[in-house]
């Protein structure tokens, strides 16, 4: 596992960024650095598709000079999912920041728990 | 290929643009246009499924022109279009009953903007049930987590944004961990179609390669679905998203939105994985023990609530419990009894809903247990339907929820190693259940001393009655007759393979 | 064929009609269409026990697990008794009920519980008889919280919570018989596979004790005797003397068809399961006796004696030979009249006085004289002396414990009978003493004649008289049974 890991460093990396942005997500109470939470997240899966799809020392998959043969280029796949990927990404985070935008002009604060705390106040 | 195959398609795509339709009508031609596209889809999967069971097998159809490895497919089994047919049933009814509430919740200019949600959420439940892409159910699952996001805040009060902020944090924590283990699968074996990731999968087995980024990959998608469905410790987000959202929403959310989270991995453990595999990794001992947890857990913070709407809520943490203990059991059996248990459950869960709106609405709207004292009388219907509810959830017989216990206790008695603990819990649930329902039926039919509040009749409640009757129906159809619907899902679980 | 569902379906449909029926009907015009139906029930019960010969299935639950009726001898004996028993208190009931709140209500499920105990007694498998045992605690639950007060509010929780759990405890067991038997009717001398039992032989042993347990506790066995003394009272008199003399024997019935029907009285009988029962039962006989001797109020005395004088019944059935067996059966009949007599003029009591405690009624036998011979006649009939019900299925018991094969508890069982039966005299007489002797300082210009109405004397004369008939001729109805006794044994 140990070379693998050095090997495919892209991965590892995705995958760590992954960690930090899930745990920003989870665990931080400000609902901005949640948001970026959730955009490290995202973003770390992309790069690990992209890392994926990529094949050292081959040309994007764009048909040139009439070269079909599929040797000669990536994988376009990763690339397409990546682009789909990110259509929702950008969705979901203007939900949630639209969303924050409401508790924040209802609540005078982005930190959740708070938010939590005036709830119980109001009691209902 | 028959005319009938195309229906699926047509199902999805109708409910996705009667969504955009919606956007431009008001409010009023919304809700028609709303009501018949459910019934459309529901007549076209009845019909669907007619067929099915007639020819005997599933069938895949391409979208667009590219076979197999390149191209996107639905599929289509019994088991699929039985759900379906089962959704938009449950569906129309909720919308049917929580119709006469919908002007006290919501602002009228935003009728339509309701209407398009619910098309949307059956849209993206339609292709959750039928896709053969894992990438295109990721794709729904988010739209899915969207429009139900989108259900629960349309009532602008601060609790339901707050508790749809939740709901959003905890989906995305799942939809990304369902996505992450996504594309180390697709990493591992080049393929996004769920029967070529089968062939590959098994390969991968055989040789004894990548075994554990495969296991990662699988727990990976199984924990997103898990958090995404509520089970037992992701389930914080619950309790004010059901309990504060427009009823329809909760009725629905709470029977159909987790349920289709909850198919899709069932598809995901049948088409992707495939059975023996993934029975023979612990996460089914994972699932099991939760499964458990939340059994109990939930029934317990159900006891303790003192708010109607909340407590069901609650109640729905422990049956989401009951039919991840029916996937930990790792048996065939075990799987048939879980699947009856989404059926039975989401026939139970949005009754109550719908019945607890009844009886709050003649409480002066007020939603604690000391308003609700009598509240049977005040609306009987909604009482009678409530009880009926209770004693479904309970486990007595005749009525739906007495078979799906039976089905578990038949599956758990032929697993050794799990035969007792599910048992015993299953029992300590069963006592948990009756106290927190037969309480609550108690208070309803309690004498009070209060006549301030107004009585309702039949006159006054003419759709809701009349909902409330098809769905105890439904429920003792469920409890009466399982046998069709037993043997459905095993043939349906057959063609899976 | 379908003559055997109109006893259960009728009553049943109709107490729903009563419940929905929104108006407020007219107190007469509510009494005179209760018992019509109460009667029209009696003669379908009655006629469905002398007519039907054939089995009846209504339909599958499951592939597997058919809801199935079945008329046998057993059912003849409880459906007699429910019968009779639901059209006396019934009856009483339209005089009673006077002074209660939501008549209708009442009567609703009352009718209910009725044809649910007919759906129990016709009862061919084991699912339909647990489907009936489920719908049983649902139906006779509203009674015991009638008045609606705290107390009985708590009483019919606790009435339900035990139940339940009992049912559940059961349940546990049907859900493996439903793996290892070919089938769940009931069938005499048991349907469990020979291969299942002698290979799993202990954990059968253990469902058995399982199910004897949680079908114990409707009949009120130690240690799951406790909900018994406080939903009796609770209840209304004339339901409290159905619950007292029919719907426990529910859980007789289950235990009959458990032991005898399913397991098969040798499997058990020799094992840990049958010493264990025998022992429960007896404790319980003897604690019941002594709570009742100690307890103030009238009413809870008496329902304390029903906990000891079921489990009577209990250890005759426990103690698996011919004699002991049929003194149960007698005894289910002898008790079932005898408390719901018992529980009739304790209603009338507190009907035409308002007082609850045994040392508050001195003298009552001076102002309602019939009532409180009656009470005395079958008192004697509890305690055992002949010529009353109670005399002979003692006997037969205590002659089957003494025949039974069941070591140390040959003694013990007639020994602790004898004693029970000695606090039972302790219990039960002191009400006819102070009743009919008040003492020299009874003040007797004050006495005036308080016999309640015709509506109330009738049942309880004609119960009592039924109670008496049973110690005199006994051989009519030992002679029909004898037969099929055997064949379970």
């Amino acid at each position: 596992m140990g070379p693998n890991l050095l090997v495919n460093y892209g991965e590892a990396v995705a995958a760590i960024l992954f960690c930090i942005g899930f745990t920003n997500l989870l665990l931080q109470t400000n609902l901005i650095k949640k948001i970026i939470g959730l955009n490290i997240m995202d973003s770390a899966i992309y790069l690990f598709l992209a890392e994926k799809g990529y094949i050292a020392g081959r040309a994007a998959p764009i048909v040139t000079n009439g070269v079909t043969s599929v040797e000669a280029y990536i994988n376009p796949i990763p690339s397409g999912l990546v682009l789909t990927g990110i259509v929702v990404s950008v969705s979901v985070s203007a939900l949630m920041l639209s969303l924050t935008i409401r508790l924040y002009l209802r609540y005078h604060t982005l930190n959740l728990d708070e938010i939590a705390a005036q709830l119980k106040k109001e009691g209902r | 290929m028959d005319f009938v195959c195309n229906f699926p398609f047509f199902s999805i795509l109708l409910s996705l643009f009667s969504g955009t339709i919606c956007s431009i009508l008001p409010g009023r031609a919304a809700k028609v246009v709303n009501r018949i596209v459910i019934a459309a889809v529901g007549v076209m999967s009845g019909i669907l499924l007619v067929y099915l069971l007639g020819t005997g097998e599933s069938f895949v159809y391409w979208m667009g022109h590219f076979p197999a490895p390149w191209g996107n497919e639905i599929r289509a089994g019994v088991l699929e279009a039985g759900m379906a047919l089962f959704f938009c049933i449950i569906m129309y009814l909720s919308m049917a009953g929580g119709a006469h509430k919908l002007f006290d919740e919501v602002e009228e200019s935003k009728h339509n903007l309701y209407y398009i949600l619910i098309n949307l959420l059956l849209s993206s439940l339609l292709a959750l049930v039928y896709t053969n892409d894992m990438f295109t159910a990721y794709v729904f699952v988010e739209i899915n987590t969207i429009s139900a996001c989108g259900l629960i805040m349309i009532r602008q009060v601060g609790r339901t944004i707050e508790a749809a902020v939740r709901y959003m944090i905890m989906s995305l924590l799942g939809s990304g961990l369902l996505l992450f283990g996504l594309c180390i699968m697709y990493d591992l074996t080049g393929h996004l179609l769920m029967s070529n990731i089968k062939e590959s999968v098994s390969v991968l087995i055989q040789t004894g390669e990548y075994q554990i980024p495969l296991i990662v990959s699988v727990a990976l998608m199984c924990v997103g679905l898990c958090i995404k469905s509520a089970l037992f410790p992701f389930h914080a987000w619950l309790p004010d998203a059901y309990g504060y959202s427009t009823v329809s929403s909760a009725a629905i959310l709470s029977s159909l939105v987790s349920k289709g989270y909850i198919f899709l991995l069932i598809k995901i453990i049948y088409r992707v994985i495939g059975f023996d595999i993934f029975n023979n990794t612990r996460i089914i001992d994972v699932l099991f023990v939760f499964g458990l947890m939340g059994m109990i857990f939930g029934s317990l913070s159900a006891i303790k609530e003192n708010d109607i709407r909340r407590m069901i809520a609650f109640s729905s943490v422990a049956q989401i419990g009951y039919i991840y203990m029916g996937f930990g059991m790792g048996t065939q059996a075990g799987m048939v009894a879980s699947i009856f248990h989404i059926l039975s459950h989401a026939a139970t869960k949005s009754l109550l809903f719908i019945a607890a709106i009844g009886l709050t609405e003649v409480s002066g709207g007020s939603r604690k247990f000391i308003d609700l004292t009598g509240a049977g009388y005040r609306n009987k219907w909604a009482g009678v339907a409530f009880t009926a509810g209770s004693l479904s959830m309970v486990g007595v017989p005749l009525f739906s929820g007495f078979i799906s216990k039976l089905l578990f206790a038949q599956a758990a008695v032929q697993v050794e190693g799990k035969m007792l603990a599910a048992l015993i819990v299953l029992g300590i649930s069963t006592v948990l259940n009756a106290i927190y329902f037969m309480k609550t039926v108690i208070r309803i039919y309690a004498v009070t001393g209060d006549t301030s509040y107004p009585c309702i009749t039949f006159k006054d409640m003419k759709v809701h009655a009349v909902v409330l009757v098809l769905f105890v129906i439904v429920n003792i159809l469920l409890g009466v007759s399982s046998q069709p619907v037993v043997n459905m899902i095993e043939q349906g679980l057959a063609m899976f393979a | 064929m379908y003559l055997i569902l109109l006893p259960i379906l009728f009553p049943i449909l109709a107490g729903v009609c009563l419940l929905v029926c929104r108006k407020d009907l007219s107190r007469k015009l509510l009494t005179v269409t209760t018992g019509t139906c109460l009667v029209i029930t009696g003669a379908l019960a009655i006629t469905a026990l002398t007519r039907v010969k054939q089995d009846f299935t209504l339909f599958y639950l499951t592939r597997t697990l058919p809801v199935y009726f079945h008329i046998d001898q057993i059912s003849i004996l409880f459906s007699l008794l429910t019968v009779i028993v639901f059209l006396c208190a019934g009856f009483f009931s339209f005089a009673y009920m006077k002074h209660e709140q939501k008549e209708k209500r009442y009567y609703g499920y009352y009718l209910m519980a009725f044809g649910v105990l007919n759906g129990l007694c016709f009862a061919g498998n084991l699912i339909t008889f647990y489907l009936f045992f489920e719908l049983l605690t649902l139906s006779s639950f509203p009674l015991v919280l009638h008045t609606g007060s705290k107390e009985a509010i708590m009483a019919g929780l606790k009435y339900l919570f035990y139940s339940l759990c009992g049912a559940y405890a059961s349940l546990f067991g049907i859900y493996f018989l439903c793996q290892n038997c070919d089938t769940l009717t009931f069938t005499a001398g048991g349907v469990l596979q020979v291969s299942a039992a002698s290979k799993d032989g202990s954990f059968f042993l253990f469902l058995a004790f399982m199910m004897i347990l949680g079908f114990g506790v409707k009949a009120g066995m130690f240690p799951m005797h406790a909900w018994l003394p406080t939903a009796h009272p609770a209840a209304p008199a004339p339901a409290s003397a159905t619950l007292s003399a029919v719907i426990v024997k529910a859980g007789v019935l289950a235990l009959i068809r458990v032991i005898y029907y399913i397991f098969g009285a040798d499997f058990i009988r020799g094992t840990w399961v049958q010493t264990t029962w025998l022992a429960l039962a007896l404790v319980t006989v003897f604690m019941g006796s002594m709570l009742a001797y100690r307890e103030p109020v009238l009413k809870k005395r008496l329902a304390y004696s029903t906990v000891s004088q079921l489990s009577y019944i209990l250890f005759g059935l426990a103690v698996m030979n011919e004699e002991a067996f049929t003194g149960s059966l007698l005894h289910v009949l002898a008790h079932g009249f005898i408390k719901g007599t018992l529980f009739l003029t304790a209603g009338a009591i507190i009907y035409t006085t308002g007082k609850t405690k045994v040392d508050e009624l001195r003298g009552i036998g001076k102002e309602m004289p019939l009532t409180m011979w009656c009470y005395t006649i079958v008192s004697l009939g509890l305690i055992g002396i002949p010529p009353t019900g109670g005399f002979v299925s003692k006997w037969y018991l205590a002659i089957g414990g003494l025949a039974g094969d069941i070591g140390i508890f040959r003694y013990l069982g007639p020994a602790i009978l004898l004693v029970s039966a000695l606090l039972t005299a302790g219990y039960l007489l002191p009400l006819t003493i102070r009743g009919f002797f008040p003492g020299t300082d009874y003040d007797y210009q004050t006495l005036q004649k308080r016999e309640p109405c015709p509506l109330m004397t009738i049942p309880i004369l004609f119960m009592t008289i039924l109670s008496v008939l049973i110690g005199l001729f006994p051989t009519v109805i030992v002679d029909t049974l004898t037969d099929f006794v055997s064949t379970l044994i």
